[in-house]
């Protein structure tokens, strides 16, 4: 009984605490980030980038007849019990018409099953990056501007193989991100004729792994995959694999691709490393956000911070295209993204995106990040690149296909 | 009306996370409350309940086992089997540690849980988690799927509460209090300490474990992110203090109440001016830190303390309440 007295003064006091909102007229769009939480320190610059994004809108114009777009910023933390209840809370008593976030896969599937698709409202993900997400039965609702691991890790398989390495020994983080990246190498690198000598997982943080190498080297394989984050348990992985000679040569994903490991070991030792990277697309729209984010105390380098601004920008155009209609909202960002001519739109471009949506021209978004294509299950391919350690940091060594 | 209808919507999912944390927290009460447990594993028998019932309810997915698609309702009882099995050579073995030593062990064991589920891919699909678990009447509308899953939370919260409330004046629910407040006394009357300890370490877990399963049916999914032990084991620790120890309807009200504030408080720090949304969302958890000090400094017993002496619904009920000592 006491249960429902106090859920009825909960819903009250929501309600006493909505009259102090803004006018009507606004539009809201819903940020849901893990703010506090595992990701604490990634989440406020992911934020910055989407609020860049929403003040440009409203300082080129707004949406529709000038109307505000307001964020409602939630606080996944980077579980699904306050992803959802975040996710509820925007949905229900803020009333936004498009969700960006939540930034952690396992809050993605849980608040995309138990809110967003019951409730019919589109949202998109900068950075949950689970092959999972593919797997939801959507309503064609969920989207995301990161890859799925899925597919750097079947690029980064082919590559390899095309690089003439045959045969390596792959140790992967054990979270979402180096299982994800793992499963996808291995499944790819077997199918096209590689050997793994030895596939194991290992957890972060750890002061020494030099058993977890011991044991990878026993598959007699020179080289070793590295699933895992150059300035965390990367980093320690790969200067005890060189301090001991375990290898001779040695990979990682985008996460080994930071610049620790050259300032921690020196580019010099690092002659046999090679990351794949997720790299933009030739354009200046990178350049163009960079500075823009620059200007507002932001660092462009930031992880996740490009995919973060191009998927509020590309709510606020799908918005604008559905005139606030958020039933409309998913229809229209697959139609944004399935146009492939047409004049080009770049970051901070809202008002010439605006007069073309009014036009009913087709355009296409240049992203910071890339052009965003979504595949059946709302996904994207992403472009990537093999680097190696030069002089001067990373440099391009291969395109990957 | 559409706000109207938010709010409703809102009002239903906080109910049913509300009834499953009273659950939770009805199965911290039997070892925490009525044996003297001090089980700060809780996340770990959530977790295990909540995979049972995804593996034998979800369909088919490669690489891992399962696509046995059985009726919810098996999944749920087998949840609870499976958490109570779990925790037998668990309870076995760390019961021995007493009060600090008990918590220490149980931490360690919830990690250990977690730390499987995250490694057995074949078992858990690992890192990845269960998706697609069917939720029933999930195929409806929002708010009717909603209706209709609070529905089945509040019945099975009801036959929850029900169950261990019986026990309360009952003869076991008076040995495990006996266990409890004077160990010695209760030896020498010829009751086997060990044994009823690991009787309610194994209710409690098992009730920890349909909490679970009520969860990932909700959510149709369950990621190793769900096994977060501020959210899985802090809080209802929290809860089950501020409600009261000891009394099963204090448990109840100090889920709703921790719950509500953990939620409502949000809305609140919203209407801040947007520059301090990142900050504001501490606030909450400072919050939750706050009202336990609070509570532990100005009212140990809880909101609804322990009736003392069975009192309860018994007719000479002697409503006297003498402060109960710390445990």
């Amino acid at each position: 009984m006491n249960k429902k007295v106090l859920a009825l003064a909960g819903s009250l006091l929501a309600a006493t605490a909505l009259t102090g909102t803004a006018a009507q007229a606004d539009v809201k769009i819903g940020l849901l980030g893990g703010i506090t939480g595992p990701i604490a320190a990634m989440a406020p610059a992911m934020l910055l980038s989407a609020e860049l994004a929403i003040s440009e809108v409203n300082g080129q114009g707004g949406i529709g007849n000038g109307e505000k777009l307001v964020q409602v910023t939630g606080d996944s933390a980077c579980n699904p019990q306050n992803g959802t209840d975040a996710a509820t809370k925007a949905v229900n008593i803020d009333g936004v018409v498009g969700l960006v976030g939540p930034h952690c896969s396992g809050a993605v599937i849980a608040a995309a099953n138990s809110v967003a698709i019951p409730a019919g409202i589109a949202l998109i993900t900068p950075s949950g990056t689970s092959p999972e997400i593919t797997n939801l039965k959507d309503n064609d609702l969920v989207f995301r501007t990161v890859p799925s691991d899925d597919y750097q890790g079947r690029a980064l398989a082919r590559s390899l193989k095309e690089q003439g390495m045959d045969s390596v020994a792959v140790a992967y983080l054990n979270n979402d991100y180096g299982s994800g990246l793992a499963n996808a190498f291995k499944s790819e690198f077997e199918a096209i004729g590689g050997k793994i000598t030895t596939f194991a997982a290992h957890e972060g943080e750890k002061a020494s792994y030099r058993s977890n190498l011991a044991e990878l080297a026993k598959g007699g394989s020179d080289t070793l995959v590295i699933f895992d984050y150059g300035d965390g348990s990367g980093l320690t992985m790969l200067r005890e694999a060189l301090e001991n000679g375990f290898f001779t040569n040695y990979v990682g994903a985008d996460g080994m691709k930071s610049d620790a490991p050259i300032k921690e070991l020196g580019a010099n030792n690092l002659g046999t490393f090679l990351a794949s990277a997720p790299v933009g697309e030739k354009s200046d729209s990178l350049d163009v956000f960079a500075k823009n984010f620059k200007d507002i105390g932001g660092d462009p380098d930031a992880v996740f911070v490009t995919t973060s601004y191009d998927a509020t920008f590309l709510m606020a155009l799908a918005i604008e295209k559905a005139g606030g209609d958020k039933s409309k909202v998913g229809a229209a960002l697959r139609e944004l993204s399935s146009a492939t001519d047409g004049e080009a739109v770049m970051p901070g471009e809202w008002a010439k995106a605006k007069a073309l949506i009014a036009e009913g021209k087709p355009f296409v978004y240049k992203g910071a990040a890339g052009t965003y294509n979504f595949d059946a299950a709302g996904d994207v391919p992403g472009v990537y690149a093999l680097f190696k350690v030069g002089a001067n940091g990373f440099e391009k060594v291969a395109d990957m296909k | 009306m559409e706000l109207a209808l938010g709010l409703a919507n809102y009002a239903l999912f906080m109910g049913v996370f509300i009834g499953i944390y009273a659950i939770l927290a009805l199965g911290l009460n039997i070892q925490w409350g009525y044996s003297g447990l001090f089980n700060a594993g809780i996340a770990g028998f959530f977790a295990v309940g909540a995979y049972t019932s995804a593996i034998l309810t979800s369909p088919h997915a490669a690489g891992r086992i399962g696509g046995f698609e059985l009726p919810t309702l098996v999944g749920w009882v087998g949840a609870m089997a499976v958490a109570g099995l779990v925790a037998w050579p668990i309870g076995k073995v760390c019961l021995r540690f007493r009060s600090d030593y008990l918590a220490i062990a149980s931490i360690g064991i919830a990690e250990i849980i977690r730390l499987v589920i995250k490694s057995e891919d074949v078992l858990t699909n690992g890192a990845k988690g269960i998706n697609n678990i069917p939720r029933p009447f999930g195929d409806l509308p929002y708010v009717q799927s909603q209706i209709a899953y609070l529905a089945i939370v509040i019945v099975v919260l009801a036959v929850v509460y029900v169950a261990v409330e019986r026990q309360y004046n009952a003869p076991w629910g008076r040995m495990m209090r006996a266990v409890r407040d004077n160990e010695v006394a209760a030896t020498a009357m010829g009751k086997d300490i060990a044994f009823r300890r690991l009787q309610a370490f194994i209710f409690g877990a098992a009730l920890m474990g349909l909490g679970g399963a009520l969860f990932a049916h909700f959510s149709r999914s369950i990621t190793p992110e769900a096994i977060d032990p501020m959210v899985a084991t802090f809080l209802v620790w929290i809860m089950l203090i501020l409600g009261g120890s000891g009394n099963n309807r204090g448990a109840i009200l100090g889920a709703a109440v921790v719950w509500i504030i953990w939620s409502v408080s949000e809305i609140a720090t919203d209407r801040l001016p947007h520059e301090y949304a990142v900050q504001a969302k501490y606030i909450r958890v400072f919050l939750i830190g706050l009202m336990l000090q609070l509570v532990l400094r100005y009212r140990p017993e809880g909101l609804l303390p322990e009736p003392l002496g069975g009192a309860r619904n018994a007719p000479a009920a002697t409503a006297k309440a003498t402060p109960r000592n710390g445990h």
